[in-house]
C-alpha cells in the first residue's frame, strides 16, 4: 500500500506543478477555462493529498512496521488514539499534515469564494499552487513517508510524556494555525498581482485569518498546559525557541487584525497590512522550519534534519517574492486618506501595532541571536528568560493598558473633555483595585501591581462597553434587559466578540502575572512522619507505595495537606518508571483552590533508597486564570467569526452590483 | 502490490478527467475571457466601497454618541461632516450607475 | 496644521527610536546574552557560560546533597574531550547517561560548576531516525 501513497504524493506534486504554471498563464493571457481548470487542479490536490493520508493512517491503524515510518514512531502497546496522533509525530508526517491542510484549505478557499471573487481567484490560484508544490516536492523528493522496510518485530513506541490527550491536540491546532495564515498572504499576494487596490481581498479572508489566530492561541494553550502538568518543572513557559516559533506568527497576526479593521473603515495602512500579512505567513513557515529542523539549540530540537535548508531556501523566496510584488504595486497602494488625530481609536490600533510588533521583532531576534552571534563571532550566544520578560513587560504592559483605552476613544478624534467623562469610572476602579491589591500584599512585586490595576482598568473598560451598549440598546427597542444584551451583541458581532477576547487577555495577563510574580517556592528533604509549611499550607509526609501501572512501575509518596486546622485532602507525587522505553517520567501533584484560582503545585524532585524524599513545593497564585482565559478566548473569537446576514448582504450588494452591471 | 497501482491509477485518471472538466464540457468556448473588471468596474468598487464606510462612519458616530461615549458638541461638530461625506458618496454612487446604464444604450460609447 | 501632515509618519518614526532606545538600555543594563559551548570548545572561556553536551557516566554523588557529579561530552561525537561538571539542583526525569543536556555555569579548576537548577534536557531523538 506504500506505493499507493507515494503515487498519490507524485500525482499531488503534478497536480499543484500545473495549478501553478496553468494558473499563472490563465491569469496573464485571461483565460477562463484555463483559469477553472488550474482551481480544479488544486481541489484534485485536496484528494489525492488525502489519499496519501488515509494511507499513512491506515498502516498506523493497522500496526503495519514495513512503513519505515510507523515502525518509528509506534509501537504494538501503543493505544490506537496514539497511534493514530503519531502520523505527525516525525518530520515527514508532519510535512503531509501541512500539505493535507493547506491543499483542504485552498479547496475550501476556492470552492467559498468561486462565484465572487472570479479575478483575484485566478491569481490566488497559482499562489496556493506554488507553496503548496514546496511542499509536495518535499514529501516526493526529499523527505517521503512511505519508505519500506522489513517489518521489524516492534515499534520504536512513543515517548511516554507525550502520551497525553494534550499532545494529540497541540500540533494539529498549531498546523491549523500556522497553515490557515497561508490563505490571507495568498489572497494578498493574489491581490497585487491582479492590480487591484480594493479591499476585497481583506474582506474574503477576514475570518480565515481570525480563525487561524484562534486555532494558533489554542494550540499555544494547550501546549503550555501540557508543559505544567505533565513535564512539571511548575512552569508552561520557558521562552524555548519552539515555544517562540508560535507566539511570533500569532503576535503578527493579532496586529494584522487589528489594522485591517482600519483599512476597512478608513481605507488607510494599506501598504502596512501588506507588510504585515506577509510577515505572519513568514514567521508562520519560519516556525515549522525551527521546530523541525534542529537549526537552534533548544530542548525540542530533533537531530539535524535534511529539510532545513530546503526551508530556509524556501522562506526566503516567499519573503523576497512577496517584498518584490509589494514594491511593483506600492503606487497603487497608497492611500489619500491620513490619520487626522493622535487621540483616536485610528491611532490606539496603530499604537497597539507598533508595540506588537516590536514585541514580535525583539522575540525573533532573541531567537536567531545565537545563529547570528555564531556566524559573526564564532561562539553562539544564547539570551534567556531575563531578555524576554524584559521585553515582555515593557511592550506587554502599554498593550495591555491599549486594550483598556482603545474602546473609550471614538473614531476620527476625541475631545478631550468627552475622554474626561468616559475615563472617569475605569479609572477610579483601576485606583480602588491597585489600593485593594495593595492591602493583601501584592505591593512586593511593583509588576505585579502595574499589571493587576492596568488589569482593572481594562476591565472596568469592557464592563461599561456592554453596559452603556446594552442600556442604548434597550432604550431603543424596549423589551427587557437580557434581550437588549442579546440584540446588542448579535448585532456587532466583531466588536463584542472582540471585547470577550480582551477579557480573556485580561485573565491571562492576572494568571501569568499571579503565578510567576506571586509564587511561593520552597524546597526540602522530608523523612516519613515529618512535615512543611509553604504559604500557609502544611504538607506532612505520612507514606510511600509503589505500583504497578499498565506499562510502568509508579513510586509515589503520600502527603496530607492542611491550612491550620483544616484538612485539605491528600496529594501523591511521585515519579513514573517505563522499563520498555527505560525512562522515568516525573509525575506532579496538583491541588487547584477554584476559589482563588491558585495551585498548590508538589514535585518529588528526588526519592532516595531510605525512602526520604526532596520536595520542591510551589503555591501560585492565579494560574488557573490562564486556562479559564483559553474557554473565554474561544467564546469571543466564536463570537465574531460568526456569520452575519446582514453583513453578508451589505457585501452582495457592494460586490454584485459591480459585478452585474459588467455582465450587462 | 498490484492493488494499490489499480488504485493509484484510477484516482490518477480520475483526477485528471475533473481537470480537465472545463476543456471537455466546453470544447468550442464562444467567449473563454476571463472576467475581469474593467476601469469604470474598478472605479464603482472604489465608490461602493467609500459609500459604505461613509455610511458606517455615521452609524458608528450615532452609536457612540447613544452609548455616551462622544458628547453632545462633539456629536454636533462630527456629524455634520460625515453626513455629507456620505450623501456625496451616495451621489457619486448612483451617478456611477447611470453612466452604466446609459454608456449601455448609447451607440457612441468610448 | 502642521499635524494634517500625516502625524502617523511621526507617530512610527518616535516609536522606532523608542523602541532601539529600550533595546539598547537593556542590553547595555543586562549585558548581552550566555556563550552556547560545547566541552571542546568550552577551554578558555571564563564567566558564565551554556554548556551543551551528552552525558558520559558514571553519575555519583547527590544533587541534593553536595553535587551530582558527571561529564559531558560533544554531541556531535567527533571530539573526544569530556568535560567534568558538578550540578545542585532539580534533576529532570529525562536525565541518564546518554541523554543530550544544557547547564549553565562557569569553568573553575578544570570542572564546570553549574548553576543550581539550569539542568535541562533535550527531548530524546527518537522521531528521526539516527543520522549518524
Amino acid at each position: 500500500m506504500a506505493e499507493l501513497g507515494r503515487a498519490a504524493l507524485v500525482l499531488t506534486f503534478g497536480l499543484v506543478v500545473y495549478a501553478l504554471v496553468a494558473g499563472v498563464y490563465a491569469a496573464m493571457a485571461r483565460r477562463r477555462r484555463l483559469a477553472r481548470s488550474a482551481q480544479n487542479a488544486l481541489l484534485a490536490a485536496f484528494i489525492s493529498t488525502a489519499v496519501a493520508a488515509g494511507v499513512l493512517w491506515a498502516a498506523f491503524a493497522r500496526k503495519d512496521f514495513s512503513f519505515v515510518y510507523v515502525a518509528n514512531h509506534s509501537a504494538l502497546k501503543l493505544p490506537l488514539a496514539y497511534r493514530l496522533s503519531a502520523f505527525w509525530g516525525g518530520q515527514e508526517g508532519s510535512l503531509l499534515l501541512w500539505l493535507l491542510i493547506l491543499t483542504g484549505f485552498s479547496a475550501a478557499a476556492v470552492l467559498l469564494d468561486r462565484r465572487a471573487t472570479r479575478e483575484l481567484l485566478a491569481w490566488v490560484t497559482p499562489v496556493l499552487g506554488g507553496v503548496a508544490c514546496f511542499f509536495a516536492f518535499m514529501l516526493v523528493f526529499v523527505a517521503s513517508p512511505f519508505g519500506t522496510q522489513v517489518a521489524p518485530a516492534d515499534g520504536a513506541g512513543l515517548n511516554p510524556s507525550l502520551q497525553n490527550p494534550y499532545m494529540l491536540a497541540h500540533p494539529p491546532m498549531l498546523y491549523l494555525g500556522y497553515v490557515g495564515l497561508t490563505i490571507p498572504w495568498a489572497f494578498g499576494m493574489g491581490a497585487l498581482l491582479s492590480g487591484r487596490t480594493d479591499e476585497r481581498w481583506i474582506v474574503a479572508t477576514r475570518r480565515w485569518t481570525l480563525a487561524a489566530w484562534m486555532f494558533l492561541g489554542i494550540g499555544q494553550l494547550l501546549g503550555s498546559h501540557w508543559a505544567y502538568v505533565e513535564v512539571g518543572w511548575g512552569g508552561y513557559y520557558a521562552w524555548d525557541p519552539v515555544e517562540n516559533a508560535a507566539l511570533m506568527p500569532w503576535l503578527a497576526a493579532t496586529a494584522f487584525l487589528h489594522s485591517v479593521m482600519i483599512q476597512e473603515k478608513r481605507g488607510m495602512l494599506r501598504v502596512w497590512n501588506m507588510l504585515l500579512v506577509i510577515l505572519a505567513f513568514a514567521l508562520s513557515l519560519f516556525g515549522t522550519f525551527l521546530t523541525r529542523s534542529g537549526v537552534i539549540n533548544s530542548i525540542h530540537s530533533f537531530t539535524q534534519s535534511s529539510i532545513g535548508p530546503w526551508f530556509l531556501g524556501f522562506i526566503g523566496v516567499v519573503v523576497a517574492f512577496s517584498l518584490t510584488l509589494v514594491f511593483w504595486r506600492l503606487p497603487l497602494l497608497r492611500s489619500k486618506t491620513k490619520l487626522e488625530s493622535l487621540v483616536s481609536r485610528e491611532a490606539t490600533f496603530l499604537y497597539n501595532n507598533l508595540l506588537l510588533v516590536a514585541l514580535t521583532l525583539t522575540i525573533l531576534w532573541g531567537v536567531t541571536f545565537p545563529i547570528l552571534s555564531e556566524a559573526v563571532r564564532g561562539t553562539a550566544i544564547t539570551v534567556s528568560k531575563p531578555y524576554y520578560n524584559f521585553f515582555l513587560r515593557s511592550f506587554g504592559l502599554p498593550l495591555l493598558l491599549l486594550m483598556g483605552i482603545g474602546p473609550l476613544v471614538p473614531w476620527r478624534r476625541a475631545s478631550l473633555r468627552s475622554l474626561e467623562r468616559t475615563f472617569l469610572w475605569p479609572l477610579g476602579i483601576a485606583v480602588a483595585a491597585g489600593v485593594v491589591v495593595i492591602a493583601f500584599g501584592g505591593g512586593s512585586s511593583k509588576v505585579g501591581l502595574i499589571t493587576y490595576t492596568f488589569a482593572a482598568f481594562v476591565a472596568a473598560s469592557i464592563g461599561l462597553e456592554f453596559v452603556r451598549g446594552t442600556r442604548a440598546r434597550h432604550a431603543l427597542t424596549g423589551g427587557s434587559w437580557v434581550v437588549a444584551f442579546g440584540g446588542l451583541v448579535a448585532r456587532n458581532r466583531r466588536r463584542y466578540g472582540g471585547y470577550v477576547v480582551h477579557a480573556a487577555i485580561v485573565l491571562l495577563a492576572v494568571g501569568i502575572a499571579g503565578s510567576s510574580l506571586y509564587q511561593t517556592v520552597r524546597e526540602q528533604k522530608l523523612q516519613r512522619g515529618q512535615s512543611m509549611t509553604v504559604a500557609g499550607y502544611t504538607l506532612a509526609y505520612r507514606s510511600f507505595q509503589t505500583k504497578k501501572g499498565p506499562n510502568s512501575v509508579e513510586s509515589r509518596a503520600l502527603l496530607a495537606v492542611s491550612r491550620g486546622k483544616h484538612s485539605l485532602g491528600t496529594l501523591d507525587p511521585g515519579k513514573n518508571f517505563y522499563p520498555v522505553e527505560q525512562q522515568t517520567s516525573n509525575e506532579v501533584a496538583i491541588r487547584p483552590n477554584w476559589a482563588t484560582g491558585e495551585d498548590l503545585y508538589v514535585i518529588a524532585d528526588q526519592i532516595d533508597a531510605d525512602g526520604s524524599v526532596y520536595f520542591k513545593v510551589l503555591v501560585k497564585p492565579a494560574v488557573n486564570l490562564i486556562w479559564l482565559a483559553g474557554f473565554v478566548f474561544v467564546l469571543g473569537s466564536v463570537i465574531a467569526l460568526w456569520p452575519d446576514a446582514r453583513e453578508e448582504r451589505r457585501l452582495a450588494e457592494r460586490y454584485g452590483t459591480a459585478g452585474a452591471a459588467v455582465r450587462a | 502490490m498490484n492493488i494499490a497501482l489499480v488504485l493509484a491509477a484510477l484516482l490518477a485518471v480520475g483526477l485528471v478527467l475533473y481537470v480537465a472538466r472545463p476543456f471537455l464540457r466546453e470544447p468550442e468556448a464562444a467567449d473563454d475571457a476571463l472576467e475581469t473588471p474593467g476601469e469604470d468596474e474598478l472605479r464603482r468598487l472604489a465608490l461602493a466601497e467609500e459609500r459604505d464606510r461613509a455610511l458606517q462612519a455615521l452609524r458608528e458616530l450615532e452609536f457612540d454618541h447613544r452609548t455616551g461615549k462622544v458628547s453632545d458638541e462633539d456629536y454636533r461638530a462630527l456629524v455634520g461632516p460625515l453626513r455629507r461625506a456620505a450623501a456625496e458618496a451616495l451621489r457619486a454612487v448612483d451617478a456611477g450607475r447611470e453612466e452604466a446604464a446609459g454608456g449601455e444604450h448609447a451607440p457612441d460609447g468610448p | 496644521m502642521a499635524r494634517k501632515r500625516n502625524p502617523a509618519r511621526l507617530v512610527i518614526a518616535l516609536s522606532v527610536a523608542g523602541v532601539l532606545a529600550v533595546f539598547l538600555l537593556y542590553t547595555s543594563i543586562a549585558g548581552g546574552g550566555t556563550p552556547s559551548l560545547s566541552p571542546s570548545t568550552l577551554a578558555g572561556h571564563t564567566g558564565r557560560v551554556s554548556l551543551a553536551g551528552a552525558v558520559v557516566g558514571p553519575l555519583t554523588g547527590d544533587a541534593h546533597r553536595g553535587g551530582l557529579h558527571f561529564r559531558v561530552k560533544d554531541i556531535n561525537g567527533k571530539a573526544a574531550a569530556t568535560t567534568a561538571v558538578v550540578y545542585t539542583g532539580s534533576v529532570p526525569d529525562l536525565f541518564k547517561v546518554g541523554s543530550h543536556i544544557v547547564v549553565d555555569g562557569s569553568l573553575r579548576n578544570g570542572t564546570f560548576v553549574a548553576v543550581p537548577g539550569t539542568l535541562v534536557t533535550k527531548c530524546p531523538s527518537k522521531y528521526t531516525p539516527k543520522k549518524s
